[in-house]
Order: structure tokens, then C-alpha cells, then sequence
């Protein structure tokens, strides 16, 4: 396992804190046209995400890249995980991630 | 210092049986004889005290029992008695004496201390056994002068006399005439008469029953001495109805006259070694000047959605809850004597957003459960202590004699409870706490994330299912099936029991006594389970291993016959390992060669739900930092 360029677990909120850096995050497809797709975060805010194919709406995508904007990720690698997704549990590892565990993610 | 006991101490005591305090005590030093302990949990020690001449059957005091604990105190050593009280035995000349204050004098001596002169003491000893009988004496000291009168009137004794002059006065003061109070401790079955004083903690409800014998009804109550002892005193038919009334929860009653026997383990209730039968000469009298203290109801509420564990267990719970629903009145006709007993069901929820039915019985469902449904729009809140949990629609919650039902108590919880509803709670939407239980009859009704443990929790605890089977949910790596182990049986096709092969041919079925040409394989078989705690081996049966293996075992058979580069017999095993599983197992001991073993079987299997396993992974993560 590659653990090089670890990756930061974010939302809409955390995105902003890590602006430069490598981040992951899940975004639930509302838009998408080759070159921009929109989505919602889990925690319900519009992020725009650079470099992904064409994605079918509705589907939820882990995007992993560099965050270029407090609201915009350019994708390196991404999955897609269907339509169902927990978006919720998701959010919270995202803020445990960041909070008092964040020394077990960097 | 004096190492030897004080003359006629015996006499002294008996001769003051009351004194004001301890000055009013001269100097008393007495050997301990016949020492022995008593009471409910044996810190209480009754002796013999001896003064070489005379003996005095008592007590010591509470806070001495760690002196006798430690051998400051022994059989046959001595001890200084600075407070007492005497008290009568009633119709006895004997007297108990109650130690109130003493203090250690000296080590055990080497035997019992006998006065050498014996004659002359005797007419001593006498004389304050004389003042006691002296009413039953006074036929005999002066027989001409009283007998003639009474010759023509129906002889009386003098214990009858003394009856009928009581008789006349006011009952509180008859029994406290002849009554000396014995504490609780100090009764026993061979003790002769005694008088207890006594609260009543607890009282039951009158049941009826049918038996060999007949019908009759029963009612038992707690009661609580000054010293905190209880004994349970259960009365039957005739002294059922005549004292049922009687006893009032909270008061204060003189009782004598009753049994004492050895306690039922299985049903007692308080701690004592024995219980207390009352029958219809006993005597029960309300002590007056006594006020009415009903002691404080103690809680330990148990939050809804965490009532599964305790499904069909015998531990008793409390819960506090906001009234959903109120039922009407039943009547439920009960199988062991056709009786009908009134029944109402009431539907309380909590913060943790979960429902639960508590079917109230009897009294609680005509007083208080009428109370309830005339404010059920209130939304009012119930604390009840002391429920049975059954399974009966997933969780199910009754209440027994002993339990109590507070309306709107002045309880924190109780205003937690309804701030939380008047926010946010009554707009919330509940669910049943069965609804989130799997309606699998085989697992008990319960989910695979209730009573959900680690691996190392059932192998730490090698005295789990010692008498029962318990239950629990894992989530689990299958980490090794082993290849050449006897994973089937071959089986009835009928009734799934193992056949054996016939002497022509086919399979014979001892069960269903037929013989069959064919038969079907079914697994039964271990497999071992891992997971972040640690691992264990599994009994599986037939449905359970279909679904980690993924075909039949009449199928794997035919895989093992087969002839290729692999194996595809071990292939199918290998495929079937690492794949994780939530499972149902049920834990019990089995004797092998005189060894008890832990054995853990699976009950059900079921893929793992990783949204659901998420978020009750992040639960737990909330709750290891809430114990922080």
C-alpha cells in the first residue's frame, strides 16, 4: 500500500482548510458535462469537481485530487459507488478524521 | 486491671434491667459463653453471658461484631458491659440481654468460670425469678386465705386473671405491657415467644391459587426492624383475609406469634435465612405514635432501546417513559385456576426515540392505570420499578406484585424526559423497539446488533451459558475451514436425522422407521472466526453453512470426487474464507471427559450490512468518548 501522498478526508466545510493539498471526498452527482461535475458534499453543500468522465446523476464518486479551490477538487483517481451510499457516516468520518483522530489518517 | 468477671454481675443486670444510661452502670465484666453468629449476613453474635454463678442468655451490639471478627471478642473471654437493656420474654421467666456498649476486657480464658460456693447462692438466685412469678405464686404462698372465696366462683389461674384485667385496656397499651421488643436478628425457629417491632417495606397483592389441597389466597409483605433486618411474612387464607387490610404500606405494627422457618432460595426476596408465616392467632397491632414512612423508591431506569439484552432474563428493570397510549380495561382468564384478572396495556417512549408496551396487572390496571388514561392527553410521564421483559412481540414489558408505578414523579430523569419531549420529542416519529429486531424465531428475536460483542468477550468469559444458553451478535472474518474434517451427516430425507446404512441397501431412518434408497448430505461442521479481538472456533449447521460455503453439501460432495489442477473441493473452501459475516451465536458448557468446554454455535448468518455496520461503528466510537 502506496502511503506516500496521503489524502485528506473532506467536505464542503473541511475543503477549505486544505486548499493546495492532496483531498478525498464523496460528492452525490447532480451535473455533468465531460469536463465539470457538480455535486453535492455530504454535508450538503455544491463542490465542482475537474477531470472526471461523464458520470451518470444521482451516483455517488469518491474523488481523490488536489483541492484548487475552497470549492473545487481536481481529480486524480476517482470510484464510483452506485446510488446507494451512506453520506451521513461518510460526514462523520470526515470530522472525526480531522478532529481527535486525525493522527490515525496523516 | 480486673481479669476475672465481676460477683453476681448476673444478678446486678437483672436486678436493673433499665438503667438510665451508662453511669447508671456499675462495674459489669461477664465471660463470653456459647458465642455464636446470626442475622441475615452472620455480623451479628449472640452469647451466653456468665458471672460463674449465673447465666444470662443475650446479644452484642452491632458495632462489635468486627471485634469478634478480628478474635478481639472469643467464646470464653471476658467483657466489660458499660450499657444494656434487659427485656422480657413474655410468659417466661427468662430474660434476654441486650448489649448495647461494651468493651474487650481480656483473651479467652481456659474454661467456663464456675463459682466454687453454689449452696448458699442459691436462695440468691431465686429471689428475682420470685419476683416474676410471684403472681402465679400467690395460690401457693397463702393458700387458705384467697383460695375460699374463690372456690365459689370458677377457679382462675392467675395468668387468666392478668389476661382479662388487660383485656380492658386499650390495645396499644395490652401489648405493651407484656412487650419487650426482640430485633430481627435474634429470631429463630426454636425460639419461644417474641415480640417484633416492626415497618411494613413492602406489601404484595392478594393472589389466589388452586392446588391439590384446594383454593386458597395468600399475601405476603416485607418487613424492616430498627436495624435495618427484613424478613418476608407471608399469610394464608383465614390470617390472609384477616390481616390483608391490616397492613398498610409505610406503618408500623407489634407482631407475634408467628413461624419462622428456613426460606425458599428460589423465592425470597429479602435477605434473610428465614421467613416469617403468619397465621390467624398471630397478633398484629398497629404501633401508634409511630409515623407512617414509606421509604424512598430507587430507580435504575433502563433506556428503551436497550431493553433486548435482558429478553426472558429473571433480572428485574425500571423504565421511565411519556404515555403514548392507554388501553382499556381487559379481562384475562388465567390457565392455572380460570381466574380472570384485569389487565392494561399502556405504550411508553423515551429520548431514544423507541416504544415499548408495559402491560400492567391487577391493581396497577384499575387504580393507576385508569389514572392514566384520564390524563393520557397530557402526555404524563411513568417511572415503574421492578418489570418482568418477555419476547412477546420482540420486547414486552409486565409488572409484577412488587412493582411500582409513579405518575409524574419529581424525578431528574423526569424533567429530562419531558423537556426533551416538549422540544423535540412529540413531533418525532417512533418506532416499536421490536421493529428493529429480525423476526427469525431461531436468533430469539433480535437483531445482529443487539447483545453485539467481540470474540474476546466470549473467550474471556469461559462461565457464559453455564446455566442457559446466551446470545450474542459477532461480526467476523471466516479465517480457516478445515479441508479433511467430517463436515456432513447423512440425513433422513424426511426428518433430517441421521441415518444408518441399511444391511441390502439405501439408508435406514430409526426416526421415521423406513427405508430409504437415497439420503441427503447436510453440514455439521467448525469453523474458525476471526476478528479484531481475537478468534474462536464455530459449530455451524446446514443453513448456515450453505451461506458461508455457497452451495449444498451434497454439492461440495461432488466437488471433492471431482478430479482437476485444483482442487476444486478445496478451491470452494478457500473462496469461502475472508469473507466477513455477522452471525448469531448462542454460548453454552459441555462436559467432555469430566472437562467443561465453551461451545459456540451459530445460530444465524447474514451478509454484513456496511451502511448499518458504519454507522454502529461510529455509535460506538461516540460512546467510547462519552465514558471518557
Amino acid at each position: 500500500m502506496d502511503t506516500s501522498s496521503p489524502s485528506v478526508f473532506v467536505n464542503a466545510e473541511l475543503l477549505r482548510m486544505h486548499v493546495g493539498k492532496k483531498v478525498r471526498a464523496v460528492v452525490h452527482v447532480t451535473q455533468s458535462d465531460g469536463e465539470i461535475t457538480t455535486g453535492k458534499s455530504t454535508d450538503e453543500h455544491q463542490l465542482i469537481v475537474k477531470g472526471l468522465p461523464h458520470v451518470s446523476l444521482m451516483s455517488y464518486v469518491e474523488v481523490i485530487g488536489i483541492a484548487e479551490s475552497d470549492q473545487s477538487i481536481r481529480a486524480e483517481t476517482w470510484t464510483n459507488f452506485g446510488n446507494t451510499f451512506d453520506a451521513q457516516s461518510y460526514n462523520q468520518v470526515c470530522q472525526l478524521a480531522n478532529g481527535e483522530f486525525k493522527g490515525l489518517f496523516l | 486491671m480486673t481479669k476475672c468477671v465481676s460477683p453476681n454481675a448476673i444478678s446486678t443486670i437483672l436486678a436493673n434491667p433499665s438503667p438510665e444510661s451508662s453511669s447508671d452502670v456499675p462495674e459489669i465484666v461477664v465471660q463470653v459463653i456459647e458465642l455464636k453468629a446470626t442475622g441475615a449476613s452472620g455480623n451479628r453474635f449472640m452469647f451466653t453471658a456468665n458471672d460463674g454463678k449465673m447465666k444470662l442468655r443475650g446479644i452484642l451490639p452491632t458495632n462489635m461484631g468486627s471485634e469478634v471478627m478480628s478474635g478481639n471478642i472469643q467464646n470464653l473471654g471476658l467483657i466489660r458491659i458499660l450499657d444494656y437493656t434487659l427485656n422480657d420474654i413474655p410468659n417466661k421467666p427468662e430474660k434476654y440481654l441486650i448489649v448495647t456498649k461494651c468493651e474487650v476486657v481480656s483473651p479467652p480464658l481456659e474454661m467456663e468460670v464456675k463459682s466454687e460456693v453454689k449452696s448458699e447462692e442459691t436462695g440468691i438466685v431465686l429471689k428475682p425469678k420470685q419476683e416474676n412469678e410471684i403472681k402465679s405464686e400467690v395460690k401457693s404462698e397463702v393458700p387458705g386465705i384467697f383460695l375460699k372465696p374463690k372456690q365459689e366462683i370458677v377457679a382462675k389461674s392467675a395468668a387468666q386473671i392478668v389476661h382479662e384485667q388487660r383485656q380492658n385496656m386499650a390495645p396499644a397499651a395490652r401489648m405493651s405491657m407484656t412487650r419487650r421488643v426482640f430485633p430481627l436478628v435474634s429470631l429463630n425457629p426454636y425460639q419461644g415467644s417474641w415480640t417484633i417491632k416492626v415497618r411494613v417495606t413492602s406489601k404484595g397483592s392478594m393472589r389466589t391459587y388452586k392446588n391439590a389441597r384446594g383454593e386458597g389466597c395468600v399475601f405476603n409483605v416485607e418487613l424492616t426492624d430498627e436495624d435495618g433486618t427484613q424478613i418476608q411474612a407471608t399469610m394464608f387464607n383465614e390470617a390472609a383475609k384477616k390481616f390483608y387490610d391490616r397492613f398498610q404500606l409505610g406503618k408500623v405494627y407489634f407482631i407475634s406469634k408467628g413461624t419462622l422457618r428456613l426460606a425458599n432460595k428460589q423465592f425470597k426476596t429479602v435477605k434473610n435465612d428465614y421467613e416469617m408465616t403468619l397465621n390467624e392467632n398471630s397478633e398484629v397491632e398497629e404501633a401508634s405514635n409511630e409515623e407512617t414512612f414509606v421509604p424512598e423508591t430507587t430507580f435504575n431506569f433502563v433506556p428503551i432501546d436497550s431493553l433486548g439484552p435482558y429478553v426472558n432474563g429473571m433480572e428485574l428493570v425500571d423504565v421511565i417513559g411519556v404515555v403514548q397510549n392507554v388501553s382499556s380495561t381487559m379481562s384475562i382468564r388465567r390457565k392455572s385456576n380460570n381466574d380472570t384478572i384485569p389487565k392494561r396495556d399502556i405504550t411508553i417512549a423515551d429520548a431514544t426515540k423507541k416504544t415499548v408496551v408495559v402491560s400492567l396487572w391487577n391493581d396497577l390496571a384499575t387504580s393507576v392505570g385508569q389514572e392514566l388514561l384520564d390524563i393520557a392527553d397530557k402526555s404524563p410521564i411513568v417511572a415503574i420499578k421492578s418489570l418482568k421483559v418477555g419476547e412477546f412481540q420482540g420486547v414486552s414489558l409486565s409488572t409484577l406484585s412488587r412493582s411500582v408505578v409513579l405518575v409524574n414523579p419529581d424525578l431528574p430523569e423526569a424533567k429530562k424526559l419531558r423537556s426533551w419531549y416538549d422540544s423535540e420529542g412529540k413531533e418525532s416519529s417512533m418506532a416499536s423497539v421490536s421493529s428493529g429486531m429480525s423476526p427469525s424465531s431461531k436468533s430469539g428475536s433480535r437483531s445482529m446488533y443487539s447483545d453485539r460483542v467481540s470474540l474476546s468477550h466470549i473467550q474471556k468469559n469461559p462461565s457464559l451459558g453455564e446455566e442457559k444458553p446466551v446470545f450474542f451478535s459477532i461480526r467476523g472474518y471466516i479465517s480457516f475451514i478445515k479441508p479433511d474434517q467430517a463436515m456432513w451427516y447423512r440425513a433422513c430425507k424426511t426428518c433430517n436425522r441421521k441415518v444408518t446404512e441399511a444391511l441390502g441397501s439405501g439408508y435406514w431412518c430409526e426416526a421415521c422407521q423406513k427405508n430409504d434408497e437415497e439420503c441427503n448430505l447436510r453440514y455439521i461442521m467448525v469453523v474458525k472466526i476471526s476478528d479484531a479481538s481475537g478468534e474462536a472456533f464455530l459449530s455451524v449447521f446446514n443453513e448456515e453453512a450453505e451461506k458461508i460455503v455457497g452451495c449444498s453439501a451434497d454439492e461440495l460432495d461432488k466437488l471433492k470426487s471431482e478430479e482437476g489442477e485444483e482442487n476444486p473441493y478445496q478451491l470452494k473452501l478457500k473462496q469461502a474464507t475472508w469473507n466477513s459475516h455477522l452471525f448469531r451465536v448462542s454460548v453454552a458448557q459441555n462436559e467432555y471427559n469430566n472437562e467443561k468446554k465453551q461451545r459456540i454455535t451459530v445460530r444465524a448468518v447474514a451478509p454484513v450490512d456496511f451502511a448499518a455496520e458504519s454507522r454502529f461503528l461510529l455509535e460506538e466510537i461516540s460512546k467510547m468518548r462519552v465514558s471518557k
